[in-house]
């Protein structure tokens, strides 16, 4: 049974659930994917009748995290009153981790939201596709049986699914929602605790603090502070983000890299032990920077450090929201 | 053509508080170079691009006449953080100033008709600029009956309180000043605007109001201004929108396809209803 | 004759020509990104490539620029302008929609009379465009709508149409001529190369498969400003500013000072902003005009197909495809532009149904 197979069996199972929901007034509205326009994208969707039920889809493009869109709320999800319409929401396992963190935020009301869960197979590394075929254009993607196979006007392209999706696809042991039948229709599961895998950095985590530095540089070079990944982040949901507060100013909005690595690194703090490593920061950054790369330390160290996972439920404040007398602080001090 | 970004410098002459928070003040700056002073002529209704060069620029409007020669004045509410800067100003510092932008009171065309002045709070510096032009003796004869309408939330928030007394001594112009509630020592109008402008009933025979304040005020007073036979085309709003550049090039003052710091600040009622409702 | 050859090997030795008097700016893969900079060594330069990432409106109006520096002391600020907008500059391999949107800006930046912004216009001014046809026009191109093509010339100063080992080189403009008649060691180009160019060009317009129909989307933009398809139309857009900073006829920008305190010296820069974002209309006191995604997404569709068009005659897209393909949502503007094109035709199945 190849992704394909898989990926039906997802469509249909979203369907199903997503038209009971709202054929039973169990919902107003049901935030999905759709097929997307280019290759290597998908687009959010809301579906209000049942009639758009088709519009549905899954693929392993389905890179953004629909959580996003809960918080702040926007009109659209809104009656005319402002408040929040009852929402069905398509949900990978990194869709759920949201909405629970959310919840715990006291961002969203988890009475008005019903997760359309299923078990997710992963997402492509676009900008690793698109950097490896370079200045030709992609015209369509399609997998089978366990290949991306990439095509442009003349030119054909095959890539092995495994090794082509998202570093965080790979260590994900969160597939779908952890979450209770009381919120969350289709596949979800209950999970007190994981065992997060992060071999995807100890490679970088041998280097010294000048490599690292040099690192950062590179990778964050060609940033042109779109604030994509920040817009696209389902937990970066502040009113008014750091980096733009001008009473006083804080930080430097130009393209110097202290600016830049001062945004990212401020950023990636500010996601230590709330990142649900969805890697949609990744998936948008229109240069294609590896930004979830930069979140996976910080979310090491409060693994390790407190055996904390974000959006496993809805109860569990986060360790860098919280703090006890005794927390140990000589990392403060000694971590490089 | 020079660059557009590089502020005239002028040194600050005088700072006097306005109003019993001292949070409004009006700044008065010279000239470093008496030539740029000639360049820089202005008609009230006008604003420039103010900065404290090391802090920021923000758009405000002029309070003072050009019929006062020498120098020009603001008045600056403490609001951000270049506001507060002006407001940490001493006598001597130095105050960039770009300007003039936008289009002003259009006092050409103003001529020859009966002027009704309505302003609420803060918003009354144009409308200064406007009445001492107005009053000015060699402008004087040009224009008609003048009715100033002056609106406060309480006598300490009053500006300009010296140059109204003055105004009050003439008999060439109506000043009528309101504030909210009651108040001890005050002895004029009490109420909100709108309602003293019905009670004052400017007729809109040959005539010309110009409105500045409050949104809430600025929409009631024009509610009742249609209910005394006004036109759209003889009522004049001045609008304020967040700028950076304050000549049609940074983008964020638009309304449509109107630049506010171009095309305005002043536009008419009639083309405000033409314009969408995003301001 | 103003049609030469450029053989692919000699590209080195025409920028040699150019390097010392002018800034010479060309596409380079930057991680993968082709963007235009300022070249070093002429082997960086890219020139089989579809079009840059960052359009090249960043050399003319950078991310970020100086818009004049200043030194403070105790009671005293002196300003110095900026002193190099007099160095000349050539950008080399621009597209045609890329080369159009220059216009545009100089337009733009010239419009309010007495406020002529002089840092664009002078370096526009000192500016030689040398651009290139495309061959492979991408399938998110739609330049042919909005009254571009992808052999346009005339916005060019000197034309280029690669032709396989070799460039065909053609004089435009009277700066063009000047130029390529200076380049005495070119050599001139045959019948059989003009026929080839040709066919290219052919082809080219041949392959752009979108076609928006622009003089309706104007027209129903007059009256659709309340219309619900705002609604629809920027549900999924997530506020990022890729649309705006990859745009190549985005101009808007914000003003800072930058302040060395330890050295009371400093520069008032402008850097890149864009309408999506909330912050950029908010005013001091709170309120903020366009509040909603619905509003900020709006004034965007409006400002390249409404206003520009009714301020200055002309459309503020060249089509370049940009925003379609970069858009982290997939808000593809070709969609956007066909729902407002369809508006009439989804009222009356409304109505219909």
């Amino acid at each position: 049974m190849g992704i394909e197979q898989d990926n039906k069996e997802i469509i249909s199972s979203i369907r199903e659930n997503a038209k009971n929901l709202l054929s039973e007034n169990q919902v107003d509205v049901v935030i999905g994917y759709s097929e997307g326009t280019v290759p290597l994208s998908s687009t959010p969707i809301i579906i209000r009748r049942v009639e758009d039920i088709e519009k549905l889809t899954w693929n392993n493009l389905c890179y953004m995290n629909l959580a996003r869109y809960l918080a702040p709320l926007m009109p659209q999800l809104c009656d005319s009153e402002g408040k929040s319409l009852r929402i069905g929401i398509v949900a990978k396992g990194c869709v759920g981790r949201a909405i629970n963190l959310l919840a715990v935020e006291k961002q969203v009301d988890l009475d008005k939201i019903k997760m359309i869960g299923f078990n997710c197979n992963g997402i492509v590394n676009r900008s690793k596709i698109a950097l490896e075929i370079g200045e030709k254009e992609i015209l369509e993607v399609n997998i089978s049986g366990n290949e991306i196979i990439v095509k442009g006007r003349d030119w054909e392209k095959r890539f092995p699914y495994d090794q082509y999706i998202n570093e965080l696809c790979k260590v994900c042991q969160v597939k779908s929602p952890s979450s209770t039948e009381a919120n969350c229709v289709g596949e979800c599961q209950e999970l007190e605790t994981i065992n997060d895998e992060f071999s995807d950095i100890t490679e970088f985590e041998t280097k010294s603090a000048g490599e690292k530095w040099e690192y950062f540089k590179e990778i964050l070079q060609v940033c042109t502070l779109c604030y994509s990944c920040r817009q696209a982040c389902p937990v970066c949901y502040c009113n008014l983000c750091f980096v733009d507060q001008n009473k006083p100013v804080w930080f430097g909005k130009t393209t110097e890299y202290q600016d830049i690595f001062t945004f990212h690194l401020v950023r990636a703090q500010h996601l230590a032990g709330r990142c649900v490593a969805c890697g949609a920061c990744s998936s948008v950054c229109p240069v294609g920077i590896d930004l979830n790369f930069i979140t996976r330390k910080l979310e090491k160290i409060v693994k390790e450090r407190y055996n904390y996972t974000s959006g496993l439920n809805a109860e569990k404040v986060p360790p860098m929201m919280d703090f006890k007398m005794e927390d140990a602080q000589e990392f403060m001090l000694e971590e490089d | 053509m020079p660059n557009p970004y590089i502020p005239y410098l002028t040194r600050v002459k005088s700072i006097v508080s306005e109003n019993k928070a001292n949070d409004i003040k009006t700044i008065e700056l010279e000239f470093k170079n008496e030539e740029n002073y000639k360049e820089f002529g202005y008609i009230p209704g006008q604003f420039a691009e103010i900065s404290l060069i090391g802090k920021g620029e923000c758009p405000i409007g002029i309070a003072s006449s050009p019929t006062e020669e020498g120098t020009i004045k603001f008045t600056i509410k403490k609001m951000g953080t270049v506001t507060s800067g002006f407001h940490n100003c001493e006598v001597g510092d130095i105050v960039g100033v770009r300007g003039p932008c936008g289009n002003g009171w259009p006092v050409e065309e103003m001529k020859g008709k009966n002027i009704v002045v309505i302003g609420g709070g803060f918003a009354f510096s144009t409308l200064r600029s406007l009445v001492i032009y107005l009053l000015d003796e060699k402008h004087r004869k040009d224009y008609g009956k003048i009715t100033v309408i002056y609106g406060n939330r309480d006598p300490g928030e009053v500006l300009y309180t010296d140059i109204l007394d003055e105004w009050k001594k003439r008999d060439d112009i109506k000043v009528v000043l309101t504030i909210d509630r009651e108040a001890e020592g005050w002895t004029e109008e009490v109420g909100f605007v709108a309602p003293i402008v019905k009670k004052v009933a400017p007729s809109s025979d040959n005539a010309v109001a110009v409105i500045c304040g409050p949104p809430i005020m600025i929409k009631t007073s024009i509610a009742v201004m249609e209910e005394l036979n006004w036109k759209d085309e003889q009522i004049l709003n001045s609008l304020e929108m967040r700028m950076k550049c304050g000549i049609g090039k940074c983008g964020r003052c638009n309304i449509g396809n109107r630049f506010v710091c171009v095309d305005g600040p002043v536009f008419s009622l009639a083309e405000l209803k033409k314009m969408p409702n995003e301001y | 004759m103003d049609q030469k050859i450029l053989k692919k090997d000699q590209i080195g030795k025409f920028y040699n020509e150019f390097a010392g008097e002018y800034d010479f700016y060309a596409p380079i893969n930057k991680k993968g990104s082709i963007v235009f900079e300022k070249i070093e060594n002429p082997e960086d330069i890219v020139l089989d490539y579809l079009n840059s990432k960052v359009p090249p409106k960043s050399v003319l109006f950078p991310q970020e620029e100086v818009l004049f520096e200043y030194s403070l002391d105790e009671k005293d600020v002196e300003i110095t302008d900026r002193q190099n907008l007099e160095q000349k500059i050539l950008i080399f391999g621009v597209r045609p929609c890329d080369a159009y949107s220059f216009e545009l800006m100089a337009n733009f930046f010239s419009f309010h009379g007495n406020w002529e912004d002089e840092i664009y216009l002078k370096k526009k001014e000192n500016s030689t465009i040398i651009g290139m046809g495309c061959n492979t026009p991408r399938s998110t191109c739609f330049c042919t709508s909005v009254g571009g093509n992808p052999f346009k010339k005339e916005d060019m100063d000197i034309f280029l149409t690669d032709l396989g080992d070799k460039y065909l080189v053609e004089a435009i403009s009277d700066k063009g001529k000047e130029i390529v008649k200076k380049l005495s060691w070119l050599s001139d180009a045959s019948k059989d190369d003009l026929k080839k160019a040709e066919d290219l060009a052919k082809k080219a317009e041949e392959m752009i498969v979108t076609k928006i129909d622009v003089d309706t989307i104007v027209k129903n933009l007059d009256t659709c400003f309340e219309h619900p398809v705002w609604d629809e139309i920027s549900e999924s857009c997530i506020g990022c500013g890729s649309c705006a900073y990859l745009c190549p006829t985005c101009t808007c920008f914000d003003v800072i000072d930058e302040t060395d305190q330890y050295n009371n010296r400093g520069r008032r820069i402008r850097i890149w902003d864009t309408c999506q974002s909330c912050l950029y209309t908010m005013e001091t006191s709170g309120h903020n005009p366009r509040n909603t995604k619905i509003q900020r997404c709006r004034n965007r569709i409006m400002h390249k197909f409404s206003y520009y068009p009714t301020n200055y005659d002309l459309l503020g897209c060249v089509g370049c495809g940009r925003c379609v393909s970069v858009c982290p949502a997939n808000n593809d503007l070709r969609v956007i532009l066909k729902k407002i094109q369809n508006i009439e035709k989804m009222e009356s199945e409304k109505i219909n149904a």
